[in-house]
């Protein structure tokens, strides 16, 4: 397989992830900011904090005000992270490689594209946005469905895989440090039940968490269960293990495979669960600088020639 | 049986009509067809079009156009009619024919140039027709090729004049594109039309990749069994880059751009993999010779490789077409075609060549400003209809300016008589009417040779209209070889 090919479809689906995630982070967001009677900005600076946004909004807007954060994280073109930059980029990506993947894929793919992209407005209504996110959501769903699906099992789809799975564990530390970071700011008020509900349904965990874990939710069972669960797709440990699973399917992978089984192991051995907020961050920090050299490891063995 | 009103065809005009003869007698093989279509309704011819329409939005079937104002290109929905153009087995068996004689003949007629010229010292042909143009390149010199094929792909315009025969209108022996819209607009008319299908013995197209591969993996110069073989494009912003993609998927090889391959140091070609570098034996180029290398072409090229074409010349990669082929495309040298297949072949041509004038020749010249009216002025080097002036168009005074223009550079021009295009009845308006046509098929030589059944028919959807470019309103049909 050609490595632009390779790359073009690590891309692929790391963008339509990222939308994906950014889509949940924002309507998670909304609804605990209905239970959540503070104002406004202490509700989004974290979470274009954990995003590494912060800066970047603040060179165009003065105020954490709802709509213009929720503009910013969904339609701005100027933020390259944003779900419509995203959405844009994963198509650049598959131009490349339309040929390659299942047709019904490439429908989806240009369905979430123009669905999204026709209501280009900050003043659409907070129940249409909410809709409009969700069918990013599912539609990414839907495209990765059809990969599974309907697509053979070779080079190209760990590339997809790959990409899907960096990308996601990526972003379920951000979510985590997104409250963690409100957390420290809060300080004074004890919300934490709420919020590591709210975590959980960020990433579709509510359900699987329940079934691993009775009684109060708390944090330490939280963040246990989000790093080192060994079963659910969205921990870290298990994408870390699917990550590991496509490696081995493909060549040059010794020292993917080294690097990814002390990470695992690491991550086993931690006990992240009794840390305090600020230790939490630095954990989450190291973890984030993990995922990005098995990026660069990607990016080494295969891509740059 | 009842005349439809919506098949409108009494200001038919001079042109050959593929379906109805003189005075609206219906052709024998077209009776099927307009059986089929007389008894729809205008609603029913729009639901045909609008299935027509869908298919091809639903299959991804697109073309690039280039817009000069915004200076971006958008993909537009490929536009084909509904109604197929048939062509009757018997007649299209002795075009192939003709088409294979020609693209040999073109071929060796290539090779001559660029080694010992029998072709032009025979005929005393000024050598600047050929050695002076930008075609020609001159790091082919006394190259030799295998199964002596420089033009592998080959597509040929040709159009039907007020008789009904087939002319050849041109070669295009360097990058022909188009094929791709053939195969797709085959699968289209399956979905729409399948009863009508029916009814005609209707030649498969499908096993073009499969002869294009075999093409390509015969003028490998590796010993290996199954070479390497890719397809060079421009990217993803090349008019044609729907076709790269489909036929490198089709024929299951990978699509590259000029970033993906270098030449190493032992002058070989190589692919950038996932698994490392890996040897290319054959490169099916779909960009021009002035891009190919920025060591011999344009130094400013990125979509290239460097030291390519060193490569090519020891014989370490096959490009395809060969570079420096365009000498033959040259609308002067088209003028010699049936000679060359005279001196070549020792036959006699099949298919028609349309008469040529060379304005750098005084009578020749003389005898065209006289009967201009029924003349069309053509540029040699352009192509794509982009020049031409059309006699019967021009304004008497501007009659005056188009000589100058020529007696300026002579041999920049040549002039052929007005062949009216036929035409064929096309959905148009809400109605059934005849359109301007002509058709390109493909022409494949390697160890062996074939040529598509039938090709891509391109139509002026424009009433009275003979221009047929998708890129300036034309669209296309499906064409049948009926038994």
């Amino acid at each position: 397989m050609l490595s632009r090919d390779a790359e073009h479809l690590y891309w692929l689906a790391r963008y339509i992830e990222r939308a994906e995630n950014t889509g949940r982070l924002i309507n998670v967001n909304v609804e605990m900011m209905l239970d959540y009677p503070i104002d406004d900005s202490l509700g989004w600076e974290p979470i274009l904090e954990a995003m590494d946004s912060k800066e970047d909004y603040l060179s165009g807007h003065k105020h954490y005000d709802e709509a213009n954060v929720i503009h910013y994280l969904s339609r701005e073109r100027n933020n390259e992270n944003s779900i419509a930059s995203c959405l844009h980029n994963a198509s650049y990506n598959s131009e490349f490689i339309k040929d390659d993947l299942p047709r019904s894929a490439m429908e989806e793919l240009n369905n979430i594209e123009m669905n999204f992209l026709k209501e280009m407005t900050t003043s659409v209504s907070k129940r249409k946005r909410a809709k409009n996110i969700y069918e990013v959501i599912s539609s990414s769903q839907r495209f990765f469905g059809i990969i599974s699906d309907n697509f053979s099992r070779g080079y190209a789809f760990e590339f997809l895989r790959l990409g899907r799975f960096v990308e996601r564990a990526d972003m379920i530390t951000r979510i985590i440090d997104s409250i963690c970071n409100a957390e420290k700011k809060e300080g004074t008020i004890d919300l934490s039940t709420l919020e590591w509900v709210n975590l959980l349904k960020t990433l579709s965990a509510h359900q699987a968490f329940r079934k691993v874990s009775r009684g109060e939710i708390e944090k330490e069972s939280v963040i246990n269960f989000l790093f080192k669960d060994d079963s659910f797709p969205r921990s870290i440990y298990r994408c870390l293990t699917i990550i590991h699973k496509s490696f081995l399917n493909l060549p040059k992978n010794k020292d993917a495979l080294l690097f990814i089984q002390k990470f695992l192991a690491n991550l086993s051995r931690s006990r992240i669960g009794k840390y305090e907020n600020t230790k939490i961050h630095s954990f989450v920090d190291s973890t984030q600088k993990k995922i990005s050299s098995i990026d660069q490891i990607i990016q080494k063995s295969y891509f740059n020639n | 049986m009842k005349k439809n009103s919506l098949i409108n065809y009494l200001d038919k005009g001079d042109s050959y009509d593929e379906f109805y003869g003189d005075s609206l007698t219906v052709r024998k093989h077209a009776q099927k067809a307009l059986n089929y279509l007389s008894p729809l309704s205008l609603e029913d011819l729009q639901d045909i079009n609008l299935a027509t329409v869908s298919a091809i939005q639903s299959m991804g079937i697109t073309f690039r156009v280039y817009q000069d104002e915004s200076n971006a290109n958008v993909n537009r929905t490929w536009p084909l009619d509904f109604i197929p153009r048939l062509i009757k087995k018997e007649e299209w068996k002795l075009v192939e024919k003709g088409l294979i004689q020609r693209v040999k003949a073109l071929n060796l007629f290539i090779e001559d140039c660029y080694n010992k010229k029998k072709f032009l010292n025979e005929f005393n042909i000024d050598e600047s027709l050929v050695l002076n143009t930008s075609a020609y390149k001159a790091y082919c010199k006394n190259i030799k090729l295998k199964h002596g094929v420089w033009s592998h792909i080959c597509g040929s315009d040709l159009i039907k004049g007020e008789e009904g025969d087939f002319y050849v209108l041109e070669d295009n022996l360097r990058v022909p594109s188009g094929v791709s819209y053939m195969l797709e607009n085959r699968m289209v008319m399956k979905r729409v039309l399948p009863d009508l299908f029916n009814k005609y013995g209707v030649n498969p197209v499908d096993d073009y990749p499969s002869k294009l591969y075999e093409t390509l993996a015969s003028v490998s110069f590796s010993k290996s069994k199954h070479p390497e073989i890719v397809l060079l494009t421009p990217g993803i912003y090349n008019s044609a880059y729907f076709e790269h993609s489909y036929l490198a998927q089709q024929m299951g090889i990978d699509l590259v751009e000029g970033s993906d391959l270098e030449v190493g140091k032992d002058s070989y070609v190589y692919k950038k993999t996932i698994e490392g570098l890996k040897r290319v034996d054959v490169i099916y180029r779909r960009i021009d010779d002035d891009f190919l290398d920025p060591d011999v072409g344009n130094p400013n090229s990125t979509i290239g490789v460097r030291g390519l074409l060193k490569s090519w010349s020891q014989k370490k990669v096959a490009i395809i077409n060969a570079p420096g082929c365009g000498i033959a495309d040259d609308k002067a040298v088209y003028a010699y075609v049936p000679k060359m297949i005279d001196f070549y072949l020792k036959e006699k041509p099949i298919l028609k060549n349309i008469k040529t004038y060379f304005m750098n020749n005084k009578e020749h010249r003389e005898f065209v400003e006289k009967n201009i009216h029924s003349m069309v002025i053509k540029p040699v080097a352009e192509s794509g209809g982009y020049g031409i002036v059309i006699g019967k168009d021009l304004k008497a005074k501007e009659v005056g300016p188009v000589f100058r223009k020529i007696r300026n550079n002579p041999r920049n021009f040549v002039a052929q008589p007005y062949i009216s295009l036929s035409t064929s009845p096309t959905f148009s308006d809400g109605k059934i009417e005849p359109r301007h046509l002509d058709l390109r098929p493909f022409i494949l030589s390697g160890s062996k040779n074939y040529v598509t059944v039938g090709g891509l028919t391109r139509v002026a959807l424009k009433k009275g209209s003979s221009i047929v470019n998708s890129s300036q309103g034309g669209g296309s049909k499906d064409t049948w070889i009926i038994d």
